[in-house]
């Protein structure tokens, strides 16, 4: 046993690799012509090849499984893609009226939300800067130099309120004495 | 059955598989049971190999199942079905492995004690220490495939185990036909040597 063990612990180191791919028929014509010129003459790589066929085919012996447990395990196995599909075509036919409207209607929202962010955060969009026009007296409005005037003067009358605004850090001339 | 399609059986399972995926990807799923039918067995068998234990076997390649369904839109054709979904059983049961921190090997003797006259290694003698030896050897067997690296069991397993030829295990693991020839040859020298005394 020994004896032999030693004699079988290698093949050659050049055909070790085409013997395993010669067991498979995994290579070329070429290939197998030169493996077997060399096993004609080399025992060692005939006792390795031997021994890939005593071993290999009994490690790949699959085990017997009765008809009963195919037939168990294809039911099982549709019924779970039955779900899977049941599930998906749910959520297509919730999902399928809403396609022909929602892309437009969700862009047009999209653009509205982007414009009123952009009017805001320049401040272009101020409800206390605009002056009612109903207010003014048509003499005024028809007259624009004293339509500035006018504006003018609104602002010097809130220049109290920024002032209040301001805080601590008013002008030293507008502060009250004492 | 209501989920069956209702075209002729026999005529659907003379479908090729590319016809079969094609179908399905126009959204009449249910031919996907065909596929079913074709690949369990491999499916199943190739699990086992990797994981040794029936149940985890079964939900594996069942789980292959359903991503092979829910990704059926995602195949293009440029591999054959059966190599896109053996890479998908093969990555579950590689992820199975790695979760598990080990794979967990299912006492093959437990599978002889189910089906004694379906002894695997060296079962050739009947003789008590005959018996006792190819316990052993597939022991030695199953415990070498188990500390080899993932890529050369898996070279193994597809070659050996579900007769796979190089080109298509190599477009299974994404890798060069020589690539798998050496992961073959060591996976092989590997199980040769540990099992010498016993041949």
């Amino acid at each position: 046993m020994i004896e032999r063990k030693q004699t079988l612990e290698t093949a050659c180191r050049d055909f070790e690799e085409d013997l395993v791919l010669y067991y498979y028929g995994d290579d070329s014509e070429a290939e197998r012509g030169r493996v077997e010129v060399h096993i004609r003459t080399c025992v060692r790589c005939q006792r390795f090849l031997d021994d890939l066929r005593r071993l290999l085919p009994q490690m790949a012996q699959p085990e017997s499984l009765p008809q009963s447990f195919w037939d168990g395990y294809y039911r099982e196995t549709v019924a779970k893609i039955a779900a899977q599909r049941d599930r998906s075509s749910w959520w297509r036919n919730f999902l399928a009226p809403m396609r022909a409207w929602a892309l437009p209607v969700l862009a047009t929202a999209s653009v509205a939300v982007l414009a009123v962010g952009l009017l805001i955060g320049k401040g272009g969009w101020n409800p206390q800067a605009v002056r009612p026009r109903a207010n003014i007296p048509q003499e005024i409005l028809t007259d624009a130099s004293q339509l500035e005037f006018f504006n003018s003067m609104d602002m010097i009358e809130s220049l109290p309120a920024l002032e209040a605004l301001d805080g601590g850090k008013t002008a030293p001339w507008t502060r009250p004495n004492g | 059955m209501s989920r069956q399609p209702s075209m002729d059986n026999q005529k659907s399972q003379e479908l090729r598989d590319e016809e079969l995926v094609a179908l399905c990807q126009q959204g009449q799923g249910q031919y996907f049971d065909f596929l079913v039918r074709k690949y369990m067995e491999k499916a199943f068998r190739i699990a086992f190999d990797f994981t040794r234990d029936k149940e985890e076997a079964k939900d594996l390649s069942q789980e292959a199942f359903l991503r092979a369904f829910s990704r059926i839109k995602q195949f293009d054709g440029r591999s054959s079905f059966y190599t896109w979904f053996y890479r998908l059983v093969v990555n579950l049961c590689l992820d199975y492995a790695r979760r598990k921190g080990r794979v967990r090997w299912q006492s093959l003797d437990a599978i002889v004690e189910e089906n004694p006259e379906r002894a695997e290694l060296a079962d050739t003698s009947s003789a008590p220490d005959g018996q006792a030896m190819a316990g052993e050897a597939k022991r030695r067997a199953q415990s070498t495939l188990k500390s080899m690296p993932d890529k050369q069991r898996t070279a193994f397993l597809l070659r050996n185990h579900q007769g796979l030829p190089i080109a298509d295990i190599a477009k299974v693991m994404k890798t060069t036909e020589a690539t798998v020839r050496v992961y073959l040859h060591r996976a092989v020298a590997a199980l040769r040597q540990s099992l010498l005394e016993f041949v």
